[in-house]
């Protein structure tokens, strides 16, 4: 903005200035979000582009850089595979994690009886680290853990609950640290509203249910939905818990894209960047869709 | 629509345990049709009053009515009330059409049919056609009677008020009076109202309980508290600040106003006379129908109306408040005679000295022997 806009004379001055102040304002704000800016598009501009790079054999390690395609050609026949079961993996642990987290806020938040336990033990989850979870998983079940002796089940009648065809430590790892970050943001969001409205619709009659249904869901939705995503998103892209509790073959996308990384065979490393592209493509396709879901929910809000 | 009738019998809430009840040992009657207003202070309990009446908190002692039954136990979305709050809570999720629709959609009524009663209640809070709206998308007052025609679609048999139009400024406060009146007139609500303002309660409401310290200080019409408060707080609450303490005898008190003459019986003892501001007759000092001479030594403006306070002269000194006519006017300073009319004088109790602290009893003969 140039000061020729703006009206001449009289009051025009005091105007002026709180233009130059606004624009000042802007400006600090500009500066101030700058540095968060600056690491963000730096990292993942910087990762996503040489990913890109080393995908479409335009960086290889050995050789002369040609633009090619042979990065997902060469991974084909295993990407299908590893696509279907990450998003099988994510989709099973968000929709557990989702249906857990809204019990655990919703108990949490309740107007009668409300369990403070309930959400003390949700944000106690949240520093354990994935790794440590996927550990603790591993011990309590697998085909030698804590509950198949505590059952006094045989290993070899135990279920394969660790590396199983189901994926069902897996999903459950996930399931229980999201649970617990779903849980935390709902109730982040019902705790200042659902008691009020809780009240005003009991008083219209809504009995329990008609309170569940009408009230508190609505209310619910766009911070379930929101952290639902972000932990569908996370859980696609994560490689601990599934490169400790899994098959070793086949393998969802991270776990595909990291063995391809660390292979001895230098050309692999194309491949590498191919999965790991489509892995954040997926991701991205995601956070699209869910973002316009969000936005109609609010616009019919 | 036609209202129960409520009753609230010795109702006693005490929120934590070791502290002041918040409401203790209350008994009011709302007849069926009435619109009653619980009048008092921030702290005083009267939203407390509204939560038992409703079912949302339980009391520790005491029942509520309605058409005789006994509502201990029942749930709030059985008991046949409605609830308009000092926020209007709206449900951001609906629209302004089905948030007025809640109570017939979650009572089973078809969408549509629901939707339709809506537009009627909406027309009657002078807001049809504003049913496609978010509810996001009004002003203050709209909000609020959204709130209203949603209470009203429930057709309750109570209608809870709890300070529903405390947020809004003055002219839409006046005009949301006027809108419950109509109301009123055309739906004959059972109304319990809460405030704390005393012209809102006088604008709206048949019997005015006061309430101060969780306790019911004095219950009757509007005009009844301002001619004779039963206490200084009653009278402090509705805006009195005329207080001058003296003795009692053969209906006559004695102070520093000399002796003034009562009107009905009045106890002999210490008391303190009270008088409407309204009330007092401003004349000239050597008027021989003014009661007693003193000094403005205040003035104060309400519109076109001052309000004075006149010192009169004695060892104690006494300060009496006076509304002047309107468009009159008097500089501080001016001596003056008040006309203190008999009908307007009216003795209250002296406030007791303050209790000694409740461990001190303990500690005395009395109470260790066996």
């Amino acid at each position: 903005m140039t000061t020729t806009d703006a009206p001449p004379a009289g009051p025009a001055g005091r105007s002026t200035g709180r233009r130059s102040r606004r624009l000042g304002a802007r400006g600090r704000a500009v500066l101030l979000v700058l540095p968060a800016l600056v690491l963000v598009v730096t990292v993942v501009g910087a990762a996503l582009g040489s990913a890109l790079l080393l995908a479409l054999g335009l960086a290889p390690l050995v050789g002369e850089p040609a633009l090619s395609l042979d990065g997902w050609r060469e991974v084909a026949p295993d990407l299908g595979t590893s696509i279907r079961i990450s998003l099988g993996i994510a989709a099973a642990s968000t929709a557990i994690a989702a249906f857990v987290g809204l019990c655990i806020a919703l108990a949490a938040t309740a107007a009668v009886r409300r369990s403070r336990l309930l959400g003390t033990l949700a944000s106690l989850t949240i520093p354990i680290p994935h790794l440590v979870g996927a550990a603790a998983i591993g011990l309590l079940l697998a085909d030698a853990g804590f509950l198949s002796r505590l059952l006094g089940v045989d290993p070899p009648s135990w279920p394969p609950l660790v590396g199983g065809r189901l994926w069902v430590a897996v999903v459950a790892e996930y399931a229980w640290k999201e649970s617990a970050f779903v849980a935390l943001v709902v109730i982040g969001v019902l705790s200042s509203r659902a008691a009020s409205y809780g009240e005003t619709a009991a008083l219209l009659g809504a009995g329990r249910w008609a309170r569940l249904r009408y009230v508190t869901l609505p209310l619910a939705a766009p911070a379930l939905g929101a952290s639902a995503a972000v932990s569908f998103v996370y859980t696609l892209g994560s490689y601990e818990v599934a490169a400790l509790l899994g098959r070793p073959f086949p393998e969802p996308l991270p776990v595909l894209a990291f063995r391809l990384f660390t292979s001895i065979d230098l050309t692999a490393r194309s491949q590498a960047a191919a999965v790991a592209v489509t892995t954040a493509l997926l991701g991205l396709v995601v956070v699209l869709l869910s973002l316009r879901a969000l936005r109609r929910l609010a616009a019919e809000q | 629509m036609s209202g129960g009738a409520l009753r609230l019998a010795r109702l006693t809430r005490v929120h934590a345990a070791g502290q002041p009840p918040a409401l203790d040992d209350f008994t009011l009657d709302v007849p069926s049709g009435s619109c009653v207003a619980v009048l008092g202070p921030s702290g005083s309990g009267k939203s407390t009053v509204l939560r038992l009446t409703a079912g949302l908190d339980e009391p520790d002692g005491g029942n509520v009515h309605l058409d005789g039954r006994d509502l201990a136990g029942v749930p709030p979305e059985r008991r046949g009330m409605a609830m308009v709050f000092q926020r209007p809570l709206l449900f951001p999720h609906l629209s302004v059409r089905d948030n007025v629709a809640f109570a017939d959609r979650v009572r089973g009524v078809p969408r549509r049919r629901a939707r339709e009663r809506a537009e009627h209640y909406l027309g009657l809070v002078a807001l049809g056609g504003f049913g496609d709206r978010p509810a996001r998308a009004l002003s203050g007052g709209q909000e609020q009677r959204v709130a209203l025609a949603r209470a009203l679609a429930a057709e309750p048999q109570v209608l809870l008020l709890d300070e529903p139009f405390s947020a809004l400024d003055s002219a839409l406060r006046e005009e949301m009076h006027d809108l419950l009146l109509d109301l009123r007139v055309r739906l004959d609500p059972t109304v319990l109202l809460v405030t704390h303002d005393a012209g809102e309660a006088d604008a709206l409401a048949d019997t005015v309980a006061v309430l101060d310290g969780g306790r019911l200080q004095q219950a009757g019409p509007m005009r009844e508290l301002y001619t004779a408060p039963a206490s200084l707080a009653v009278n402090r609450l509705l805006g009195g600040r005329t207080e001058v303490p003296g003795t009692v005898r053969d209906g006559v008190h004695r102070s520093e106003l000399g002796a003034l003459v009562l009107s009905g019986s009045v106890p002999d003892g210490p008391g303190v006379l009270v008088v409407r501001p309204e009330a007092v007759r401003v004349t000239a000092p050597d008027d021989p129908a003014a009661d007693v001479p003193g000094t403005v030594v205040r003035v104060r403006r309400r519109g076109l109306r001052a309000l004075v306070a006149v010192e009169v002269p004695g060892p104690g000194g006494a300060s009496v408040e006076a509304e002047l006519a309107a468009g009159e006017e008097l500089p501080a300073g001016r001596t003056v005679g008040l006309v203190l009319p008999v009908a307007a004088r009216a003795v209250v109790p002296p406030v007791p000295a303050d209790p000694l602290p409740a461990a001190a009893p303990c500690l005395t003969g009395d109470t260790l022997r066996p």
